[in-house]
Parts: structure tokens; sequence; C-alpha cells
């Protein structure tokens, strides 16, 4: 008996199915606008962005920080990782897709402003827009998209007292 | 989205506010000056969020179960460490009653659930001392990505 498809593949498929009809089309070549992507996919590919680009953020700002603020953001960098690797995890792209995950390495380092504290604020400021980005997310996808995008919206809210607590150390 | 499966997620939100109703009730009774005024604030919030959860529930005309006259705590608790890894538990348990919501079709459920899942994480962090990559998610959830 064949498995119920898990939620990833059925991912997939909306992401692939037409170039795969397009393959298998009885040599008739397929000329037109590349298939569009299913709402869900969408949402799941701008929240593994947005996720990449925080891990790009608090690798560029640990890059440069003393002892004390890297114990304060090396965990909170490991979730955003985790977060980054479940979310991936939601979504299987087969060899030979057109489709790419976006912000695929190599990438170019965030700007970063200098100094304790205005990083600290950097990386608050978009920890609370990430958190209000993923929960605009979590709308219209299927349930548990939208819970793993309810949790990790939760998490990132957690971060940011987390950094309030490290400027109240940082400050003179 | 029916509303049996509404009523079912919010009565399940309910009793896990109760819940924490009681248990930070006996948390308290171990905690003292700006902690224990932290414990009473949270007792608060849940009290608040159960008046919501029964306000909902008569909208939809469901009757809101009535709370247990006592609870078997998850924790037990001998003094203020035992106190703080009770609070945890419980909200931990709240972010997990409240993705229930998130699941509804509803926007309105789904913005409230997740918001109420950010108020508990922000609360067991603050009692953890430490953040969690994926509040209220079960180990189930997160390794088996698929359709419910």
């Amino acid at each position: 008996m064949a498995a119920k498809p898990t939620r990833r593949v059925v991912l997939v498929a909306a992401a692939t199915l037409p170039c795969a009809a397009a393959a298998s089309g009885c040599g008739v070549k397929v000329v037109g606008a590349p298939p569009r992507l299913a709402p869900d996919v969408i949402a799941l590919r701008e929240a593994i962005a947005a996720e990449q680009l925080m891990v790009d953020r608090y690798t560029a700002v640990l890059r440069d920080a003393d002892a004390a603020l890297a114990r304060v953001l090396q965990p909170l960098l490991d979730e955003h990782r985790a977060h980054l690797a479940q979310l991936r995890s939601r979504l299987i792209v087969p060899a030979g897709s057109h489709y790419q995950l976006p912000a695929s390495p190599p990438r170019s380092s965030p700007a970063v402003p200098a100094g304790t504290g205005a990083d600290i604020a950097f990386l608050r400021s978009a920890e609370q827009a990430a958190t209000a980005a993923m929960l605009d997310r979590l709308r219209h996808v299927p349930a548990s998209l939208a819970q793993l995008f309810a949790s990790i919206s939760a998490s990132e809210a957690t971060h940011v007292p987390a950094l309030d607590a490290a400027a109240g150390q940082a400050a003179p | 989205m029916t509303a049996a499966s509404t009523i079912r997620a919010l009565q399940a939100a309910l009793a896990g506010e109760n819940a924490a109703i009681y248990g930070y009730g006996v948390a308290g009774a171990y905690l003292t000056g700006s902690v224990r005024a932290a414990a009473t604030a949270d007792w608060v919030a849940h009290q608040v969020a159960r008046d919501r959860l029964e306000a909902m529930l008569h909208a939809l005309g469901a009757e809101p179960a009535a709370a247990a006259v006592a609870y078997q705590l998850p924790v037990r608790v001998r003094g203020p460490a035992g106190a703080a890894a009770l609070a945890v538990v419980l909200e931990d348990r709240m972010a997990t009653a409240y993705l229930g919501l998130v699941t509804l079709s509803s926007v309105a459920m789904r913005e409230y659930g997740a918001r109420q899942v950010q108020a508990a994480a922000l609360r067991a962090a603050a009692w953890r001392g430490t953040t969690v990559a994926f509040p209220g998610m079960t180990p189930t959830a997160l390794a088996a990505p698929r359709e419910r």
C-alpha cells in the first residue's frame, strides 16, 4: 500500500508538476511562462530566505563580538539555524528541477552597524520584524506549516528580551 | 473549519489555562519579592486569557468546561526552584495548546492562537532563563511534518 504523501512531497509536487508533465509530453516542447508556485510554497520560500538572513546577520555580528556578547548571541544563532533547517526540511527540491532554494551560498555578508549597542539594536530590530513577518505568513498556509511558523515567530519574539538583557550588560 | 473543531481547540486551551491558574497559585506560595510579583503577573495574565476563551466559547454557543477543584501538578514543588520549573512546564503546555488554534482555518483564530503561543513562550523563557527554538512544538510535530 502506498504511503500517504507527506506535506513535503505535496509541496514539491506543487512546485514541479508542470515541469514533469512537460518533460513527459510525447516530445512536445512547452513554450511559455514558467509554472507559478503554490502560495504555500511561496510563503515557505520567503520564510527560508528570511531565516537565512537572520543567520547571516548574527554570524556577521558575532565575527566582531567580545566573549560576553558571544555567549548571549551564539545560542540565539543556533536557534535560527535550527529554524532554517526545519523550514528547509519542509521543502525538498528534486534534482533537475528549475526551482532554486532562496539565498543559496555564496552570499555577501550583510552590513552591520559597528559597536556594541548599535549591533544589538540592529539584531533586536531584525528580530521584531522577523516575528511580525512570520505571523503574517501563517494566515493562509496549511495547518502544519502554520504551526511551525507560529512556533518560530514565538521563538524569535523571545530573542528580543534576551538581546535587551545583553544591551543592559553592555551599557556603561 | 467546523464549529466543532473550533470549540474543541478552545476547550483544550481553556483546560490549559485553568490548570495554569491553579499551578501558579501553588508556585506563588513558594516565591517571594520580585519573583513572586512576576508569578502574580503571569497568574493574572492566565485569568484574563481564561476569561477571553470563555467569552469566545459562549459566542459560539458552547458551554466552557469548568475548572477542576485540584490538579495533579507535573512538577513537585518544594521551593523556589521547583516553583520556577512548574511555571516553565505550565507555559510550555500552554504554547502547545494554543498551537491547536493555529491549525484552524479561521485567520482570526490563527492569529489569536499565534499571539498566545508567543505570550506563553515569553513567560516560559523568563522562568527558564533561556530561549528555545520551537516553543510548543512536540518532537512528533517536528519530526513528521504531515498535513493533518
